[in-house]
């Protein structure tokens, strides 16, 4: 391919380089923009993909009258979008799920730290970014699924069991691309180091009873159908099945039981979904509203009983399927960990063979 | 390359690949090949921003080679790009033989009926299979990693070939055909003595357009699992926060390609044996075997079985358990899903017919033209980020405001016209073909205008592939998603995204309405342009 160095590929080249450094300084400078509080629409860029959320918007419109306009979009393309669009972004209230990449988020400099009474008072302090630039509004567990008729649950009682040889060609789970499987092991490097990390990894690798493939559902099936004892999933999945329109869904269900590991122990790897307002947001009043929406007791509960996931408040009722699961012991790690050692995380995953 | 060109592509006369038009020296000549450079710059403009920032990141390229992310990936490709353009090229070149030569039980309704595939996008069978065959699902074939994706491709893509086949033998083959017939060779043997030799330009234009979508595919890699390039570049931009090597992966894929489209339209570019007389008959197909016949019209029932109907009832299926199903919201993603699509074919095409016409004037405009349709190669993220980054350096400049409505929209064709412009320009290439050095000589010599020789002979007889092209870039640009979700406005939804939302988080009986509504409103134009180019070419006989 004969392609001269020209004297314009030289200088489109500098352009772009100058480009890359604009995009990756950060811009924490972000005071200053105008505001329009009158404004009756707020815009939201998301990467969850939810019934609750829409619920959660219908019902903020109502209450409010302001309208919520949302951007569904996959959680790298969030921040390639948020950085290159810069201080020139629509967005308003940026939500997502994993508190690495809230982290990420908040590193960028595209949050701004922002703290109300009400949202004090909703989130525990653990569930909040140190610098209020974040605040989590629903969690999630990694739990353990394994199949009722073959496995007494009895002989569970940590994640470590997945690694170790009684489980040999009996563990599935998905691909460690996903971010629920990244953090899940970005925690353990922080909470027990980056060698325990790697042998536990090498462990489930070993006892794999295929390749993985699908995502969590695709695990839990798996299990119901024999061709693995134990899986790794989050623990709404499980309850997705279970009020499934497909009828072969909630069989899987009924075949499958969940164990909440690590309970006399590190405790069960929790994940957080959280929002935090656009640094350059010329609504922070309506970002802020919708944000304290959010982790309003009403929002909670829809979060519970349509996405299943377990409310950061305290004192909202489990929907009788969260309840089943019960209270229990969580990790104890800073969210920001999970996005600091994400990079070394998919590291360890490649150089053990988990694809 | 041949998609939509069938019946037109390689019905023009030789003479014309021999000696090309001499570029006219007028101004207005000028001005059109000026413009069609810009063009094919705007084209270029997405992979470009892309190469440049992988030659010019903190990490000199080729230490991506050394990479075991990108090893992994580009040994995952190479794979998937033999199995599946393999298997792909195998079913359509033979369902072309079959369809063409042979007479069969259902044979004129298989010809239009082969094609049905190219409207559903391989992610949407890649849901469909996955969710029939999962663990525990109703057909117990293990349907996963290179297995599942390979013959999602196979089932998926075998029409671009059967295309791009049925176009060559439909024009080339005939009277050679007839003369060995006639001499006395067995059917079978003239296929494969004469026949397939002839149609192997077609074949290997297919099976390069294949490869190509192969290579650039995420949505079905990815459900699959399977490491490719694709999969990887998310790999390194997401988890291992590494955007650079992300780049130089993508740069990789995208200089593959042009070596790959280069190597093809070299090959193409010899193909001057071929010569089709324009009075000559096509070949009646021949009576077979009741056997030879009934295996043909299982073989060409099972195409369309697991190509469309299966997948496509299997969606429909799920679609109906669903106890929440509210098809009116579906009613804005379908108009943007149709409205986007037709602005960014026109667009497109557009630009296409520009970048078709330098390529037909000199050295210059070919390469220009080559280097334009690589960006069909590369997964659809790759020039949507490339046209992000020259947003952001608009922006940084001062240049462009914020990515609302109009600008994000304006982005996105763009992104499209960059990706597609090798499926739309090839079938205007091929009908500008027709526009013969003899006819265009003639029509300067009695003193027409280039505006009116672009108007009254150029459109008139180039005219039917401009449609084929249209269609194509349309239903292509339905099916993309990508992009689509990176650049698209606030509160706007497309059925793709729709489906891809859903089928993300393995909600498939919500993914399924918006994914089989995506394939329906493709198979429509794709259906009525195969039947209209068959009819073309019933007239041609």
């Amino acid at each position: 391919m004969p392609l001269r160095p020209s004297r314009r590929l030289v200088l489109a080249a500098a352009a772009f380089g100058a480009l890359a450094a604009c995009t990756q300084r950060a811009p924490s400078d972000a005071a200053g923009v105008a505001q329009d509080a009158d404004a009756r629409h707020v815009n939201v860029y998301t990467t969850r993909h939810y019934g609750s959320d829409q619920a959660v918007y219908r019902r903020f419109t109502e209450e409010t009258g302001i309208e919520v306009r949302v951007l569904e979009i996959g959680g790298a393309e969030l921040f390639d979008r948020l950085q290159t669009e810069g201080d020139q972004t629509a967005a308003d209230l940026i939500v997502t799920v994993d508190g690495g990449a809230l982290w990420r988020l908040a590193e960028a400099g595209m949050l701004q730290p922002l703290s109300t009474p009400a949202l004090q008072a909703a989130a525990p302090a653990r569930f909040r970014d140190p610098d209020n630039r974040w605040w989590a509004f629903a969690k999630r567990a990694r739990v353990i699924v394994y199949n009722k008729e073959s496995v007494d649950p009895v002989i569970l009682r940590s994640m470590d069991d997945l690694a170790q040889a009684r489980f040999r060609g009996q563990v599935c789970a998905r691909s460690s691309a996903n971010t629920y499987n990244l953090s899940m092991l970005a925690a353990r490097i922080e909470r027990a180091g980056a060698d325990n990390a790697r042998d536990w990894a090498r462990g489930v690798v070993e006892n794999f009873a295929r390749q993985p493939q699908g995502a969590d559902t695709e695990q839990i099936r798996a299990v119901a159908a024999g061709q693995c004892q134990v899986a790794i999933s989050n623990h709404y999945y499980l309850l997705r099945l279970q009020n499934s329109d497909d009828p072969a869904d909630r069989e899987v269900a009924s075949k499958v039981g969940v164990f909440i590991p690590d309970q006399d122990g590190a405790g069960a790897h929790v994940n957080i979904s959280g929002a935090g307002v656009s640094a350059y947001s010329p609504r922070v009043a309506q970002a802020t509203r919708l944000l304290e929406f959010l982790l309003s007791p009403e929002s909670q509960s829809l979060f519970a009983n349509l996405t299943n996931e377990f409310p950061v408040r305290p004192d909202v009722e489990l929907t009788p399927g969260l309840a089943a699961l019960g209270r229990f012991h969580e990790e104890q790690i800073p969210f920001e960990a999970l996005g600091r050692r994400q990079a070394e995380a998919a590291r360890i995953y490649e150089e053990v063979g988990w694809r | 390359m041949a998609v939509g060109d069938a019946g037109v592509a390689n019905a023009s006369p030789p003479v014309a690949r021999v000696r090309r038009r001499r570029a006219p020296s007028s101004a207005i000549a000028f001005l059109s090949i000026a413009a069609a450079l810009v063009a094919a710059a705007i084209c270029v403009g997405p992979a470009l921003a892309v190469l440049i920032s992988a030659v010019t990141g903190a990490r000199p390229a080729f230490e991506a080679f050394q990479q075991g992310l990108f090893l992994d990936s580009a040994a995952g490709t190479i794979v998937l790009v033999t199995l599946g353009a393999g298997a792909a090229t195998l079913l359509g070149a033979t369902a072309a033989l079959l369809v063409t030569l042979m007479r069969f039980p259902g044979r004129s309704v298989f010809e239009w009926l082969l094609v049905a595939p190219l409207a559903a996008p391989a992610y949407a069978l890649a849901y469909s299979y996955s969710s029939l065959t999962w663990a525990g699902g109703p057909v117990p074939a293990p349907l996963t990693g290179f297995v599942g994706a390979a013959f999602v491709y196979a089932v998926g893509f075998f029409p671009y070939v059967y295309l791009a086949t049925r176009a060559a033998l439909v024009a080339q083959s005939p009277s050679a055909l007839g003369a060995a017939r006639t001499l006395g060779a067995a059917p079978l043997r003239a296929t494969l003595r004469i026949a397939l030799p002839l149609a192997r330009p077609g074949v290997a234009a297919g099976a390069a357009l294949v490869a190509m979508e192969v290579a650039a595919d995420y949505g079905a890699a990815v459900h699959f699992g399977v490491p490719t390039i694709a999969t990887g570049i998310f790999r390194a931009r997401g988890p291992f926060q590494d955007a650079l090597l992300g780049n130089q992966m993508a740069a990789v894929l995208l200089i593959a390609a042009l070596v790959f489209l280069w190597l093809e339209r070299a090959a193409r570019g010899r193909r001057k044996f071929v010569a089709r007389d324009a009075h000559a008959r096509p070949a009646e197909p021949f009576r077979a075997p009741w056997y030879a016949a009934g295996l043909a019209t299982l073989f060409c029932a099972a195409l369309v079985l697991f190509g469309a109907l299966l997948p496509m009832s299997w969606l429909a299926r799920l679609a109906m358990l669903n106890s929440n199903a509210d098809l009116a919201s579906l009613l804005r993603p379908l108009t943007n899903s149709v409205a986007l699509a037709a602005i960014g074919a026109a667009a497109t095409l557009a630009l296409a017919i520009l970048i078709a016409r330098a390529a037909r004037a000199g050295a210059v405009g070919r390469f220009a033209a080559l280097f334009a349709a690589s960006g069909y190669a590369a997964p659809g993220v790759v020039i949507a980020l490339g046209a992000l980054s020259v947003y952001g350096l608009a922006r940084s400049l001062g240049w462009v405001g914020g990515l609302a409505a109009p600008a994000a929209l304006l982005l996105l064709v763009w992104a499209y016209a960059a990706r597609f412009t090798a499926p739309g320009a090839q079938p205007i290439e091929a009908g500008m073909a027709r526009v013969t050095p003899g006819i265009a000589g003639a029509a300067r010599t009695l003193g027409a205008s280039a505006a009116r020789r672009l108007w009254r002979i150029d459109l008139p007889l180039a005219g039917p592939s401009f449609v084929a092209a249209a269609i194509i870039v349309f239903v292509e640009i339905l099916k993309e998603l990508p992009a689509t979700l990176l650049l698209r406005p606030l509160s706007f939804d497309t059925l793709a995204v729709r489906a891809h939302t859903y089928a993300a988080d393995e909600r498939m009986v919500e993914a399924a309405a918006p994914a089989l509504l995506l394939t329906l409103v493709g198979l429509v134009p794709i259906v009525m342009l195969t039947r209209r180019l068959d009819r073309a070419a019933g007239a041609a006989r």
